[in-house]
């Protein structure tokens, strides 16, 4: 029996289709069939654009794709040799952005995209949880729009601002700005505390093994019961192998193969076409049935995300669950739960770091117009995982770009032979319901795995 | 309950910058639309309705908000295996009031900038010449997103007073009148030409070197601000003129200029008037505002 299923709320929409063997699935394929062509609109633009249009692939991320292409173009100057200053306080506002990004992303998809679903399939269903309705959705929607009001602060607006530029950023906050700053900050924290997981920030940070989730109170904990009802911590593994471009934002950069953790060498990575549409319709072929790219690392597929970075950096409570639960939906849930402790933890040390006194933007000595010729790549670690940026120049204006996104990690495609990362989690699952909260674990961005 | 006016949000060629933006809305306020209004479906937010449903069904639609540009080439965009332009049209039949959230569902925005598929446009473009049910015109909220306040008082302003006033390019003349500009904390600087020396800086006027586009951009961003808190300017961000029609323009960071002048000059003012009054206050200097804003060593 075969299936065909249009899986919504993922920021767009996949169509998932799906064999089915003994009441089993034994194939899958993720189709996303929508492009938007950003690598193409961006040719024979002036390179300085790209931050305007990059944040714009994404309107969730989009903080992540301005601070990756601004890791591009200033890696132009530094392989051109030509020295670029970047002060420490102007690498605290671009990472303090990123970081306040994420963390609102991490709490709408907790509430948005899968507390609906397992709470709607529970029979402890609690009306707290419903859509535009539920006391906790509400409350989600109030931390979101709360704690983005601190970026707003040094970056103008959130969504789509574009306040990194090469050589800083280009707001120059006040002391009191940034207790502005902080004061947000901490009221995500309390939200954190009293709303989703019940127990003081420091209290939770201290949890380093698997029995430790049952201290877990608050909305976190009602999903912890439903997972285990619904059997959540038992479906949704990989290929148990994991990636980190970047160890910016305090993550520790490299890749888990076999259970060793290894560095990366970041000329192993590889996208290719092969499942691809091609622009060209004639050009069509029967294998090619999805918009999504595939890309590995030494020819293999890795799963990247909160989940991979617990793992790399070594987070005590999420390797440990990891041990327990494998990576299944369970634990890539709560390592993206756990991320958002770890990241508030993280504001607030740079927050006690930042040095107002230095300059937000030193100029660079040469503009990049007149570089005739450049090359640049730039890393980041973004809401869903490691984004990568490449970017060619020639007298200033862009050659080719190139995006390589979380999700094209996790979700892209790949084949009975060798299945993508997202894909291998769905095979041997028992219903639509358990395919789709295993997509969801992954926290599919539709928009950003075609671009 | 079941009285409350029905809005349907559709999203085409997006980012979803607009979704996020609304979400983004002040959470009184946002509490305050949806005791007032009663979202049917929304692609990211609503549980019980998708779309196959809402295409399935025949229900009235008060408010159809979309979100994104339109294409009919399906080789690139399709929802629920159909055209958007056809969805599109099958909704706006149903609907009585049709408001493009942002500018890509204006005029097509920066979509439109992927010229491999050459039928990407606004939702207006795509309607041929098809009206709501009440008529009213397409209302577009231009900008790159929309600020949420700017959807929330339309639909506001829609359900108590039944039409609101649009100016020719069929936008909110209360929301698009004023400029980027007034409003910018930067403003005296503007007024006695004082040029923003770099970027990073509190000091000077982003208009002559940053390529500010503040005085020829119809949009209220410093007079309803982002976040409740600031605006790109505030901040030091060039605006980039987002909602206008001509968004996204080329070299947003710096400003085109003919032997030293500004290629193009606040509008509505004259090239002459704006020269006089620059060369004028340009004899002074003012030592105020070539100092810092505020000195740390007084």
């Amino acid at each position: 029996m075969k299936t065909v299923d249009i899986i919504e709320r993922i920021e767009g929409e996949a169509k998932l289709h799906l064999s089915w063997k003994n009441g089993k699935v034994q194939d899958a394929h993720i189709a996303f069939l929508n492009f938007r062509g950003f690598e193409y609109m961006l040719q024979n633009k002036p390179a300085l654009d790209a931050l305007v249009y990059t944040p714009r692939i994404c309107g969730i991320c989009g903080q992540a794709h301005l601070y990756a292409t601004v890791n591009a173009l200033e890696n132009i100057y530094s392989n051109a040799n030509i020295p670029l200053e970047i002060t420490p306080k102007a690498k605290s506002l671009r990472q303090l952005g990123l970081i306040i990004e994420i963390i609102q992303s991490h709490i709408k998809w907790f509430y948005y995209f899968i507390m609906p679903d397992i709470n709607q399939q529970s029979h402890h269903f609690d009306e707290k949880f419903v859509p535009l309705k539920g006391q906790s959705w509400l409350k989600a929607q109030e931390a979101s729009s709360s704690i983005v009001k601190a970026l707003a602060t040094f970056a103008g607006q959130w969504p789509h601002t574009s306040y990194m530029i090469p050589g800083g950023v280009v707001s120059d906050p006040t002391f009191m700005d940034m207790i502005f700053v902080e004061n947000y900050i901490d009221k995500a924290i309390s939200f954190f505390e009293k709303q989703m997981v019940g127990v003081d920030l420091s209290h939770y940070l201290s949890f380093s093994n698997a029995e430790d989730i049952t201290h877990i109170q608050g909305d976190v904990n009602q999903f912890i019961q439903m997972s285990f009802e619904q059997g959540f911590d038992t479906i949704g593994q990989s290929h148990d192998r994991f990636f980190v471009i970047s160890d910016d934002l305090g993550f520790a950069k490299g890749k888990i193969k076999n259970k060793n953790t290894v560095k990366v060498d970041l000329n192993k990575i590889e996208e290719s076409s092969a499942f691809t549409f091609e622009l060209d319709v004639q050009k069509q072929k029967k294998e090619k049935y999805t918009w999504a790219k595939t890309v590995k690392y030494d020819n293999l597929f890795y799963e990247t995300g909160p989940l991979a970075r617990a793992l790399v950096q070594n987070r005590k409570q999420i390797k440990s669950l990891h041990k327990e639960y494998e990576d299944t939906i369970l634990t890539r849930v709560m390592a993206r739960v756990d991320e958002i402790a770890f990241l508030l933890h993280q504001s607030k040390e740079l927050l006690q770091s930042i040095s107002l006194n230095e300059a937000s933007f030193i100029e660079p000595k040469i503009a990049l117009k007149e570089i005739d010729e450049g090359f640049g790549l730039g890393v980041i670690e973004a809401t869903r995982g490691s984004l990568q940026h490449k970017v060619d120049i020639k007298n200033g204006l862009i050659q080719r770009y190139d995006v390589i996104t979380p999700t094209v990690w996790n979700l892209g495609p790949g084949n009975s032979l060798d299945y993508g990362v997202a894909q291998k989690a769905i095979i041997g699952v028992k219903s639509l319901h358990e395919a789709t909260m295993i997509l969801r674990s992954f926290d599919v961005c539709s928009v950003c795995t075609t671009h | 309950m079941g009285n409350k006016p029905k809005v349907v949000w559709l999203q085409a060629l997006t980012c979803n910058g607009n979704t996020q933006s609304f979400l983004s809305s002040n959470a009184t306020r946002f509490e305050h639309f949806l005791n007032a209004f009663d979202l049917v479906y929304h692609p990211s937010l609503t549980h019980q309705m998708t779309l196959s449903n809402l295409l399935n069904s025949s229900f009235d639609i008060d408010f159809l908000l979309v979100e994104g540009a339109i294409t009919a080439n399906t080789n690139f965009f399709s929802l629920v295996n159909k055209s958007v332009k056809d969805i599109l049209q099958q909704l706006v039949q149903r609907s009585m009031y049709v408001v493009s959230v942002g500018s890509c569902a204006s005029y097509g925005g920066i979509h439109a900038k992927f010229e491999r598929n050459s039928d990407i446009s606004g939702v207006q473009n795509s309607l041929d010449n098809l009206l709501p049910r009440s008529q009213h015109p397409i209302v577009n909220l231009t900008g790159c997103p929309v600020h949420p306040e700017w959807i929330l008082q339309t639909l506001f302003t829609l359900q108590t007073k039944k039409s609101i006033q649009l100016d020719s390019t069929h936008r909110p003349v209360e929301l698009y009148s004023h400029l980027a500009h007034h409003g910018c904390v930067r403003n005296e600087y503007f007024e006695w030409k004082v040029e923003s020396k770099s970027f990073g800086l509190k000091e000077g006027c982003l208009f002559y070197d940053q390529g500010c586009r503040g005085p020829m951009t119809h949009s209220s961003c410093n007079k309803i601000l982002w976040n409740d808190i600031s605006s790109k300017t505030r901040v030091g961000m060039p605006c980039i003129g987002c909602t206008e029609f001509d968004f996204p323009k080329e070299n947003l960071f710096e400003t085109k200029k003919n032997i030293g002048i500004p290629a193009e000059v606040p509008l509505g003012i004259s090239k002459r008037a704006y020269l006089s009054l620059t060369g004028v206050a340009k004899t002074f200097k003012i030592e105020r505002l070539n100092k810092k804003i505020i000195d740390e060593n007084s």
